[in-house]
């Protein structure tokens, strides 16, 4: 009996080596991607091959993951693969959007190059929150003036023309006011580094993704069910549902310092675009935010205000112009101009050479409109592609006394009822 | 049959009843047979690791998960260095609770605890060239504990270091002291230590007269039962290395990643509970220091067994090292235990 | 026997001999040490350029991960606090109450004092100091 142990024992070694090779060849292949830009071999489409490219700006030929995302490019173990990524999933979030998307060949270069993404997000309106925190330290007694002193972080801007050179960090445990604490624990949840409310109606990345990564209402039901349909996706097409999960969701009490959601439950467009109490235009709920409403508003122009009022000027006289003058327009003379670059990301239009397209007063281009030959203008929707026709108001039968441009004074005639 | 190579390493014949396993537990044997399978498995990693900062932990990434059966040398590599060190204990426990280091055994015995020493030296550099967030403070102290050694340490620090901080030279040095230096000592220190068991009339037995039985055992039924046991523990190593993969962690880089609790190498977590307790060269060089040397003395300073006892567990004549051994063994073992439990 | 004290010529030589190569061995080991005990990379960085002083504003308390240390902006002007633990060169963490060091479990205060042991000493203090070209330097030694 005993001879024959080794026999046995040599049997076991075979079938233990075998069962080795028969285990090795249940992992998946090593998929390998050497992008252009990196030179480095990377193997995350071993897994992630099905992920769909996030966006044709961004090619994963061109790109790769590992320059965006960080993490262990040779790594085939998901826990040691992903242990160094930048941001978790997310790494368009503030604290890393430097090393993820930064570089002055990417998008943290000079304003004359278009390229100053980063610097102008990180300092803007929604990303400080100046405002806000503003609004409330004046309003119950702790700062003297509705100058913003405080932001979500810490911030400075050596040269901003607006007079505000940084911004310290609003810190809710070091205040007294019990007001301001209350506004510190009930009241922080919108701006750009912040996770969003629980509830489908809220779900929002944060960082560049809080805007450019849109999250589709059918993704919305869970977070976990967002996070596992890995929503991939850059884009410029932003439909007015993800200004939706921050704007137009309900009321603040500046009494009780809480937060009352909107109740309707709307049906179609019309009724989801702006909560119950809004007065609105046709096209300020036909068209998307992004329509109007420039890059330079929604992302800041790289100084620090302490108001949205200070960075917002978009009227309806930008489009449609005044009694007695017609909105204001550029030819397309140079084909570097910023416009043709923006129809490029987003291509509803086909710009050409030659068109005439309308600029607002501070020259940005409203890319998606032109001048068409009869005197007609036109839009065309960023998100919906859809056309709109439109005539200035000049020869228009419209009774405007000239001076009130502001939106109020235009809704007294041409507000919607819902 | 004529005895081959093997054969002749081996006496013609030893008795039987020290041959059995619950005897020796094959302690000695499987440290041999560990030993080579680290040499061989130690090679084929190194026609793939950089033994640069940069490239370190990406070179093992490389073999781990994109070189076909890669991760499989690593892991029989890592595998076989722990059980060395663990069968090494064995080993010497086993000699020290069956009386075997009496004379002439006792320079033998030092071979041995110098052999132990290198193994867990061994693992410990083999350790820090993975160069990775997991070794990355284990590395910091314990160079820093070879500094904090008053006159020699500054010295002995630039020596194991090759410079003011690890960096680029340490990883080379402990490459060099790991694939060569130690394992040329360890490699003379097996030789002489196996010649010492020749030399001294094979492993311990009591004289003929206090012999139970004459039985013995020829050198080709124990060459049998050293491949028998060498197979199943290469069966048992494979099983281990497909499901139990070696460590891994991302490359040392500036901005390091924030850890909760850095944890020592498992064989080092003693050394890291009492360093918790203050000075560093008391607890982490003296107090170690110390129980080697009292381990190492044990058949200099102890009662030793008497010749008719060996051959047999727990002789009465070294009742009292026994008790010491097994006291540092366990004073061993709950401090591991304690570092391994949360921080209050 | 002969019970002569005086030493034979060829027990002589051989001590001779052996005493000889005793004293090449030293100067070999000598030679070995020297060897070993040499230092071939550059020397560590102790000039940490931390860029315009703006960049850290009063009230600030900045990590920088590649010193490592503590920047603070104080009334007082700017400090900083090195956060190599004191027992033995971990890297501390930066708490809301302090520093926490991950390897044995010492603690320090927001000053850099210990608050809990095995570490002795406090954190080190580093120099600061603005330079001709207007840029905030640290210094590690």
């Amino acid at each position: 009996m005993r001879r024959y142990f080794l026999l046995a024992a040599s049997l076991a070694l075979l079938l233990a080596l075998l069962f080795v090779a028969w285990y090795e060849k249940l992992h998946p292949k090593p998929v390998p991607l050497t992008p252009t830009l990196t030179g480095q071999v990377e193997y995350c489409l071993t897994c992630h091959s099905d992920l769909a490219q996030i966006s044709n700006s961004h090619p994963v030929q061109t790109f790769g993951c590992v320059l965006c995302h960080s993490g262990e490019p040779l790594a085939l173990d998901a826990n040691l693969a992903h242990s160094t990524m930048r941001g978790g999933s997310n790494p368009s979030d503030f604290s890393v959007v430097q090393a993820s998307c930064g570089s002055d060949k990417c998008h943290s270069g000079t304003p004359e190059s278009y390229s100053n993404h980063i610097q102008r997000a990180t300092t803007s309106i929604q990303a400080t929150y100046a405002g806000a925190i503003a609004n409330i330290m004046f309003t119950f007694g702790v700062q003297p003036d509705l100058t913003a002193r405080l932001g979500i972080f810490s911030v400075q801007v050596p040269g901003s023309t607006s007079g505000i050179t940084a911004l310290a960090a609003f810190d809710p445990a070091q205040e007294t006011n019990p007001y301001v604490k209350a506004f510190g624990q009930n009241c922080l949840t919108c701006h750009l580094s912040a996770q969003p409310m629980p509830g489908s109606v809220y779900f929002r990345f944060t960082g560049c993704a809080a805007c450019h990564t849109p999250t589709q209402s059918a993704d919305r039901t869970s977070t976990q069910q967002l996070q596992s349909s890995q929503i991939h996706k850059l884009t410029t097409s932003i439909s007015y549902t993800q200004c939706d999960t921050c704007h137009n969701r309900g009321n603040y009490d500046l009494r009780s310092i809480t937060f009352t959601p909107r109740q309707d439950l709307p049906i179609d467009r019309l009724h989801d675009y702006y909560q119950p109490i809004a007065q609105f235009t046709s096209c300020e709920w036909m068209l998307d935010c992004v329509d109007c409403h420039t890059r330079t508003e929604a992302m800041g122009d790289g100084n620090l205000y302490s108001s949205k009022l200070d960075i917002q000027y978009i009227q309806c006289k930008t489009c449609h112009g005044t009694l007695t003058e017609l909105p204001q327009t550029r030819p397309l003379t140079d084909p570097n101009d910023l416009a043709f670059r923006l129809a490029l990301i987003n291509p509803v239009v086909d710009l050409k050479l030659g068109d005439t397209i309308l600029v607002t007063g501070k020259n940005e281009p409203l890319w998606n409109t032109c001048v068409l030959p009869d005197g007609i203008y036109q839009l065309v929707g960023k998100a919906t592609g859809e056309v709109f026709p439109f005539k200035p108001v000049m020869g228009s039968a419209c009774t405007q006394n000239g001076t009130d441009q502001t939106s109020a004074y235009c809704h007294t005639c041409h507000s919607v009822t819902r | 049959m004529r005895p081959n190579f093997f054969h002749h390493l081996h006496p013609p014949t030893i008795p039987a009843r020290q041959a059995r396993l619950r005897y020796t537990l094959a302690a000695g044997g499987l440290a041999v047979f560990l030993g080579l399978v680290l040499l061989v498995t130690g090679l084929l990693e190194m026609l793939y690791y950089i033994p640069t900062p940069i490239m370190a932990s990406a070179s093992i990434q490389t073999l781990t998960f994109l070189v076909p059966y890669g991760g499989l040398v690593r892991n029989l590599h890592f595998w076989s260095a722990q059980f060395l060190v663990i069968v090494s204990i064995v080993h010497l426990f086993r000699v020290i609770l069956t009386g075997s280091y009496a004379p002439p055994r006792r320079l033998n015995y030092l071979l041995g605890m110098g052999l132990l020493v290198l193994a867990v030296l061994l693992d410990f550099t083999g350790y820090v060239l993975r160069w990775d967030e997991g070794i990355h403070w284990a590395l910091v102290t314990g160079t820093n504990l070879v500094k904090s050694i008053p006159l020699l340490g500054p010295s002995l620090y630039t020596l194991l270091v090759g410079g003011a901080l690890p960096g680029p030279a340490t990883l080379i040095r402990f490459y060099g002291w790991h694939i060569f230096g130690l394992t040329l000592a360890a490699g003379i220190l097996v030789a002489w230590h196996i010649f010492r068991v020749r030399r001294d009339g094979g492993i311990a037995v009591p004289p003929p007269a206090f012999r139970l039985d004459h039985i013995r055992i020829t050198r080709y039924e124990l060459v049998r039962r050293e491949v028998l046991a060498m197979l199943l523990a290469a069966i048992g190593l494979l099983l281990l290395s497909t499901f139990a993969p070696a460590p891994l962690a991302p490359a040392i880089t500036a901005n390091f990643p924030r850890v909760e609790t850095a944890r020592a190498p498992w064989f080092f977590l003693w050394v890291q509970q009492m360093l918790k307790l203050g000075n560093p060269f008391f607890w982490g060089v003296v107090v170690p220091l110390a129980v080697l040397l009292l381990l190492s003395l044990i058949p200099y300073i102890f009662p030793i067994a008497a010749r008719p006892e060996l051959g047999r567990w727990f002789p009465r004549g070294n009742r009292i090292a026994q008790v010491v051994s097994v006291f540092v063994l366990l004073g061993v073992l709950v401090l591991t235990v304690l570092a391994l439990m949360p921080a209050s | 026997m002969n019970k002569n004290p005086e030493i034979t010529r060829r027990d002589f030589l051989k001590l001779a001999s052996k005493a000889v190569l005793t004293a090449a061995g030293l100067l070999g080991l000598g030679g070995l040490f020297r060897f070993l005990d040499t230092q071939t990379e550059p020397s560590p960085q102790t000039d940490f350029d931390l860029g315009l002083p703006a960049k850290y504003p009063l009230g600030s308390r900045t990590v920088l991960a590649d010193v490592p240390a503590l920047l603070v902006h104080s009334l007082g002007g700017f400090s900083a606090l090195s956060l190599v633990c004191t027992h033995l060169g971990c890297t501390v963490e930066s708490q809301v109450d302090g520093f926490a060091c991950p390897c044995h479990g010492s603690r320090f205060d927001l000053k850099g004092n210990v608050s809990r042991g095995p570490a002795g000493k406090p954190l080190n203090s580093l120099k600061t100091a603005i330079t001709s070209d207007g840029n905030l330097h640290l210094y590690t030694s």
